[in-house]
């Protein structure tokens, strides 16, 4: 089933038919405090909604997804986590240590939103198509066994990254946690659709051209383990994300007229604007530097301004 | 003023050394849990000062068993990097920040777990905690930023060294149990100088951390200037302000933890750590030396 929110924080379901139907009335049993309880609720409650909303999808009735709007499929997690580098990308080096950041929920954007590129003076601000794990129940050291059930479904996620920001040699990614760097879409197909999370295609188009391309079968530590091992370190809440990390062959510059859209397979794609009130320039295509120097060293370097004002 | 959440729910003000129960202040508010209660609490906290400080003042001091963190989960939690001179004369370094779990804060009086993980060394960081009581983007660095805040608490970073790929590790930091927040909020009008601050940290008894605010190289205003202009902030999120990294420590099974800051409060937890691991006891020299030297631990 996929779970959507559209049109100022209502639920929907999106129909076999490509239509949306609105849920919103099923959950105010719950007593929602805001549109932030609404997933969680769902989610929590999902045994015994399930069958009232396949009918609900089966009777038709809903709107057009073209006279919807979407908004972010989550609202307000209680964290999103986000895996640093954990991927393949071609190499035969050694698996690298596991390693997360956290990215601010403030930055939450939707389909057809825009992404404001601050003033501030980073060397390139790069799209990252992700999927992303929606968590389906509380969870603390999660075994093997449990892992894959802890999972409500899967959206796709563009970690939007400012780069070269901060102090040097620590990497604390706070670049990634502008205000409206989170872009997640277009809504969450639950996990009992996608039986193999490690067979699919990821893209990123810019303007129509083709940047990011690639499977996440070449994920270097597959969804299973991440469910494992983050759940040993943080509690896991209901609606909370894991965002699986990126393949940087195929990152490229977001800057300002760009439409930027991320396609997950089996899920579906959205798409982000970008606006610059600087209207910085950067070499348009593949950031090529950046692709040889993640597999060669295993991180980024800092991309270039070719135009446009300075920033502040 | 000084706000406290009681394990039992109840939101106080201490008076007379004990609590008086506020909560009617706030009875509109709806909630779930405490962990979803105090950030709403907070967003009107300063609106209703007057009518909290009529019941503060009129009510009886009940009986207090024990206290919550005063955000029992933030809607965010953000630490800043080595953030002290330490004695060094060097160039101010490049202010920056991190997130950090939200669910890994706990209470006065709560129990730091030391998990299962290969860290090196667990380690203690006093903080200055800042509580946020408006929603904020794009502050200045300078007074008028402090009005954004609810009040200043006591923040123990609590540090598994060794953990992640690169650099201080943000996970280490973020282990359910990881960041004891207390006692109490305390409001900006009773610290009118957050800058000069006694802060210090003994561990059984023994003196480890003893380090003033004073010393801080971006002060709390351009930390709250520095941070919005990346996020907004929300009200109950709170931030902590970085360590003096000279007179850290190991934290092992049984330590008694007690860190108090000078007019904020005193904040006592205690550790356990299933593995009874052990580490050499007193200050950690070698890492004090190192962030002298090179700036970051």
């Amino acid at each position: 089933m996929r779970i959507a929110t559209f049109d100022d924080q209502r639920m929907g379901v999106v129909a076999n038919d490509d239509t949306m139907v609105d849920i919103t009335d099923l959950l105010q049993q719950y007593d929602p405090l805001g549109p932030e309880d609404l997933l969680p609720d769902l989610i929590t409650n999902w045994g015994d909604l399930k069958g009232e909303l396949e009918q609900r999808a089966a009777a038709g009735g809903g709107k057009p997804l073209s006279e919807v709007k979407l908004n972010s499929p989550v609202v307000r997690p209680t964290k999103i986590i986000c895996l640093i580098g954990n991927y393949r990308e071609g190499t035969d080096r050694p698996i690298q240590i596991l390693d997360i950041f956290f990215k601010s929920p403030e930055g939450i954007v939707g389909d057809g939103d825009t992404v404001i590129l601050p003033p501030h003076q980073a060397d390139i601000f790069h799209h990252e198509a992700e999927i992303a794990v929606i968590v389906g129940k509380t969870a603390k050291d999660l075994s093997e066994d449990e892992a894959m059930d802890a999972i409500f479904g899967y959206t796709a996620f563009n970690d939007v990254s400012a780069r070269g920001l901060g102090r040097k040699g620590i990497n604390s990614f706070l670049g990634k946690s502008f205000d409206t760097f989170a872009g997640f879409g277009p809504w969450i197909t639950t996990a009992d659709e996608i039986p193999d999370p490690q067979q699919l295609h990821i893209t990123v188009d810019v303007g129509g051209e083709l940047r990011q391309d690639y499977n996440t079968s070449d994920m270097e530590r597959p969804i299973k383990e991440l469910m494992t091992y983050l759940s040993s370190v943080t509690t896991l809440n209901p609606g909370d994300v894991i965002c699986c990390g990126t393949n940087h062959q195929g990152l490229g510059s977001m800057q300002h007229g760009d439409a930027v859209t991320t396609t997950v397979e089996k899920i579906g794609g959205f798409t982000l604007h970008v606006e610059d009130t600087h209207e910085r320039a950067w070499q348009r295509g593949i950031d090529e530097e950046m692709a040889r120097r993640v597999r060669e060293t295993g991180s980024g370097r800092e991309g270039s301004q070719l135009t446009g004002r300075a920033s502040s | 003023m000084r706000l406290v959440l009681t394990s039992d729910d109840r939101i106080g003000v201490e008076r007379d050394g004990g609590v008086v129960d506020v909560s009617a202040a706030f009875e509109d508010i709806r909630y779930r849990t405490a962990k979803d209660r105090m950030p709403r609490v907070l967003a009107v906290f300063q609106d209703r000062r007057s009518q909290i400080e009529e019941l503060a003042a009129s009510g009886e001091p009940i009986q207090v068993n024990g206290l919550q963190a005063p955000v029992p989960r933030p809607p965010k939690l953000i630490a800043c990097f080595g953030n002290y001179m330490e004695g060094t004369n060097r160039e101010r370094q490049t202010q920056d920040m991190f997130l950090e779990s939200p669910e890994s804060v706990i209470g006065p009086g709560g129990t730091v777990i030391l998990p299962n993980h290969p860290a090196t060394i667990f380690h203690h960081e006093a903080e200055l905690g800042l509580v946020i009581g408006r929603r904020a983007k794009d502050l200045p660095a300078d007074e008028r930023a402090l009005e954004v805040l609810a009040g200043y608490t006591c923040g123990i970073d609590v540090s598994a060294r060794g953990m992640g790929r690169m650099g201080p590790s943000r996970m280490g930091k973020s282990f359910d149990t990881f960041t004891p927040i207390g006692p109490a909020i305390v409001t900006t009008d009773e610290v009118p100088d957050p800058q000069n601050l006694r802060v210090t940290m003994k561990v059984n008894g023994e003196l480890r951390q003893d380090y003033s605010t004073s010393d801080m190289e971006y002060p709390v205003v351009e930390v709250l200037s520095f941070i919005t202009g990346y996020m907004t902030l929300v009200p109950g999120d709170v931030i902590i302000c970085g360590t003096n990294h000279q007179g850290l420590g190991a934290m092992q099974d049984g330590d008694q933890l007690e860190m108090e800051i000078e007019k904020v409060g005193k904040l006592s937890v205690s550790v356990v750590d299933p593995q009874k691991r052990e580490w050499a006891r007193g200050i950690d020299k070698e890492m004090a030396d190192r962030v002298r030297a090179v700036g970051q631990s």
